[in-house]
């Protein structure tokens, strides 16, 4: 296995990274007196500055540099993030990505002109509504009037380096502070047999003779605070202050000031400069190294975790497939033997076949748990989206999320970032009304999207929900008799009619915008959604909103399965789906024309297997109900017999079969033989309109 | 790798960037270098791009040296070097000469 190419681990360092400063951005229009924010923008910002020069991005450190100057203002409280501030940060932020990731895409110009913009909105000036002090008061001198200083002792955690941090940098922003005695303590510098060259073993002592407060270190060490231990406490007597003499003397004497190094000086050198200046250019004091002070330990650093171990992997995405791909064959193999096993008669074959079994179970869903990814990481992307689309159309809206921890396989997450995007787009673009519409409702100008994830059993349901005007039932009908989708007058439920907003073509928008209107999208999202296994349900109220329900599997690549048997072939149905089995009574046969059971009082309709799949021979005597349901819908499906759970990899259909709907792909059963895997979604809508005939036909 | 072993063969000049970026070379290199001779010169002169694992490679390799008794010097300490080595607090040729041993006709 070859290692990863530094750079691409840079890009994709990167690009957490710009999610990271992307939602601070936006939290920060929100929340503009959020100091934590203002720190975590900069922190993600000083990460990607720092790691680009290491990785030779030159133009990503330069520009990146500039746009941390001038946010300067930001983080130090001297001027409000207005919103119109915020947008020309997050076009900085595309610039940089676009120096990441496409390069040859990006134009000097076009960064200039964005640096330009940074730097007119942070030169206004627009006062701090609120800032916050948390400076605490100086130390004094014993003297009482006289400002001290500092004794600094400081620690970096070994891995600092690494993320582009460089202590160097800080030492000499703290010698910006005042004057600055730094000695470097060496005694953690290991064998060479023991180093890892990259890590970080130096620490430093540093005395530093400034009328600063604390929040002013803080602030030098403000993007590192995490990765260090500081520890700070008031000089408490003057060991070796800077006399106005002194200063003086540096100013007139240049040669002494060049002996003296900047930013950072050493105590010797202060020492002679000192005695230079009370006794005369004559006096030679003896030069004297100072001693390397035992560092006082403060609270705040002990806080600190010191027990970081490596706690994630990053791997590459096509590695988890591939080990995907293995436990699918690996779990073939195993049901193969499990069915060979159990054709013979030696237990201890039949005990390595379970004990197979159980291990390959296990593996599947360690293997598939390792491809789950939180999908809090595709919500972050759409609240750039809502942002963007609320400026652009004057629509004040408010995007909530919820449910960000819930998880999906990772292949699920890249498929479902496109319907998601139609989705919003939809909902502000048609859903929310405008702000005077809202007003002469009675509703808050301020739309509202929410975005939510919640596991329900073996699935996942993704929600969409507005607070607009709600779908408008006679204007899609009207729309869908005029492009002869339905005869004039034709009875049909407003479930039903809904339904057309999935037909390809189909819009009700009376203008064409850049957002929608073009009837491309909606049955784009259903069928990528329905690609997935999944479904989508729409419900609205009118004047109250839309909320619009994806249910996705947990994972595309294997599912539990129920084997059943239909004539001859042998089908698999996705357990998820499966409510309960109940066997076809004589009375149920009976009913036969009208297609519907009665479980438990209710009527539920079912489809005979045979009949669908044109079986020929015989059925069973005592054929079996499964109930399958998406969401409140059941429907049962009437097998000969059920075989039972089986793990079931699934492969795709080739070509040839892309047009049979009910078939959502196949299976390879321990015997090597091929089973199809029914579409539940499909198998339900066709019972669906199986009923709706029959409906119709009786009120005929 | 700009970096070679010239002559004598117990010199080993460092290359231009000891940063972070290529210091995993250059302590293969010194680590190589050790496991030849008896006597280390580390050349100093070419180092153009330095940091804070730069100066720790450096006082490894002394401490190495002092420690099995296989004397390392440190020769022409480029510019570059001693700037970084300024900022990070060996502010003075007594400082770095009490870190650092070095080849007094090679400063």
């Amino acid at each position: 296995m070859s290692a990863m190419d530094p750079t691409e681990i840079f890009r994709q360092e990167a690009s957490e990274l710009f999610e990271v400063l992307e939602g601070a951005l936006l939290d920060l229009g929100q929340r503009p007196d959020d100091r934590e924010l203002v720190d975590s923008a900069f922190r993600a910002l000083h990460t990607i500055k720092g790691s680009g020069a290491m990785f030779g991005f030159d133009k990503v450190a330069s520009f990146t540099h500039e746009f941390e100057t001038a946010f300067d203002r930001v983080r130090k409280g001297e001027i409000r993030p207005t919103q119109e501030l915020i947008s020309v940060a997050l076009a900085a932020k595309d610039y940089i990505r676009a120096l990441i990731e496409n390069p040859q895409s990006t134009d000097d110009i076009i960064g200039e002109a964005i640096l330009d913009d940074l730097k007119r909105f942070v030169s206004s000036d627009q006062p701090a509504v609120a800032v916050v002090e948390i400076a605490e008061a100086p130390p004094l001198a014993p003297g009482g009037s006289k400002q001290a200083g500092w004794h600094l002792f400081l620690e970096f955690e070994s891995h600092i380096l690494r993320n582009g941090s460089n202590p160097l940098d800080l030492l000499e922003d703290l010698c910006k502070l005042g004057p600055c005695f730094v000695v470097p303590i060496t005694d953690g510098v290991p064998f060479l047999d023991e180093m890892e060259p990259e890590d970080c073993y130096l620490k430093w002592d540093v005395k530093l003779h400034a009328a600063c407060d604390k929040a002013a270190i803080d602030d030098v060490f403000m993007f590192v605070s995490d990765e260090m231990k500081l520890t700070l406490s008031p000089l408490e007597h003057v060991e070796a202050p800077v006399p106005a003499p002194l200063l003086q003397l540096l100013d007139e004497e240049p040669a002494l000031a060049a002996e003296m190094p900047a930013p950072t000086v050493e105590a010797p050198v202060v020492e002679q400069l000192v005695a230079k200046a009370e006794h005369g250019p004559q006096a030679q004091p003896e030069v004297k190294v100072e001693a390397k002070t035992e560092p006082k330990i403060e609270p705040k650093a002990e806080a600190k975790r010191d027990d970081r171990g490596i706690a994630t992997v990053r791997v590459q995405a096509e590695r988890l497939d591939e080990l995907m791909d293995r436990v699918g064959e690996l779990v073939i193999a195993q049901a193969r033997l499990t069915q060979l096993a159990s054709a013979g008669s030696d237990l201890s074959i039949k005990m390595i076949a379970e004990e197979i079994e159980r291990l390959a179970s296990s593996l599947r869903d360690t293997t598939m748990g390792a491809r789950m990814v939180p999908i809090g990481s595709l919500f972050g992307r759409f609240r750039r989206l809502v942002h963007d689309l609320s400026r652009d159309l004057s629509k004040p809206v408010e995007f909530v999320t919820s449910g960000e921890d819930t998880e999906l396989d990772k292949t699920m997450i890249e498929c479902l970032a496109d319907p998601l995007v139609h989705l919003i787009r939809n909902a502000i673009d048609h859903g929310i009304e405008d702000t005077a519409t809202r007003s002469a409702n009675g509703k808050s100008e301020q739309g509202r999207i929410e975005l939510a994830a919640v596991h329900s059993g073996a699935q996942v349901l993704v929600t969409v929900k507005d607070n607009g005007g709600g779908l408008n039932t006679a204007r899609i009908r009207a729309k869908a008799e005029e492009q002869g989708l339905i005869a004039p007058g034709a009875a049909l439920s407003d479930h039903e009619i809904h339904q057309f907003l999935f037909h390809p073509g189909f819009s009700t928008a009376q203008t064409i915008s850049a957002l929608s209107g073009r009837g491309v999208g909606m049955d784009v999202v259903k069928r990528t959604i329905e690609n997935m296994r999944g479904s989508i349900d729409l419900s609205t109220r009118p004047g109250q909103g839309t909320t619009v329900t994806l249910r996705l599997p947990l994972t595309l690549a294997i599912i539990e399965g129920l084997l059943i048997r239909v004539g001859e072939g042998r089908y698999i149905i996705p357990l998820s789906a499966v409510e309960e089995c109940i066997e076809l009574t004589a009375e149920d046969e009976r009913s036969r024309g009208r297609n519907f059971l009665n479980v438990r009082g209710n009527l539920v309709p079912f489809l005979r297997l045979r009949e669908l799949m044109s079986s020929s021979g015989t059925p069973d005597q005592h054929q079996k109900t499964i109930i399958i349901s998406t969401g409140e819908t059941h429907v049962g499906l009437v097998a000969d017999q059920i075989i039972g759970n089986h793990q079931t990899v699934i492969k795709s259909l080739s070509k040839l079969h892309s047009d049979v709907t009910i078939f959502s792909g196949a299976t390879i059963l321990g015997d090597g033989t091929a089973a199809l895997i029914l579409d539940v979604a499909q198998l339900i809508a066709l019972a669906q309109s199986k009923v709706e005939k029959q409906h119709i036909s009786e009120a005929a | 790798m700009s970096s070679d072993v010239t002559e004598p063969k117990w010199s080993l000049r460092l290359p231009a960037d000891c940063s972070i970026a290529a210091i995993r070379n250059v302590y293969d290199l010194i680590r190589e270098a050790f496991g030849r001779q008896d006597r280390l010169e580390i050349d100093c002169s070419s180092v153009d791009k330095a940091d804070v694992t730069s100066i720790q490679l450096l006082l490894s390799t002394a401490k190495t040296g002092e420690a099995r008794g296989r004397p390392v010097v440190l020769t022409s300490f480029s510019q570059s070097l001693r700037n970084t080595l300024r900022r990070a607090g060996f502010a003075s040729e007594a400082m770095i000469g009490q870190h650092f041993p070095q080849k007094k006709d090679g400063v």
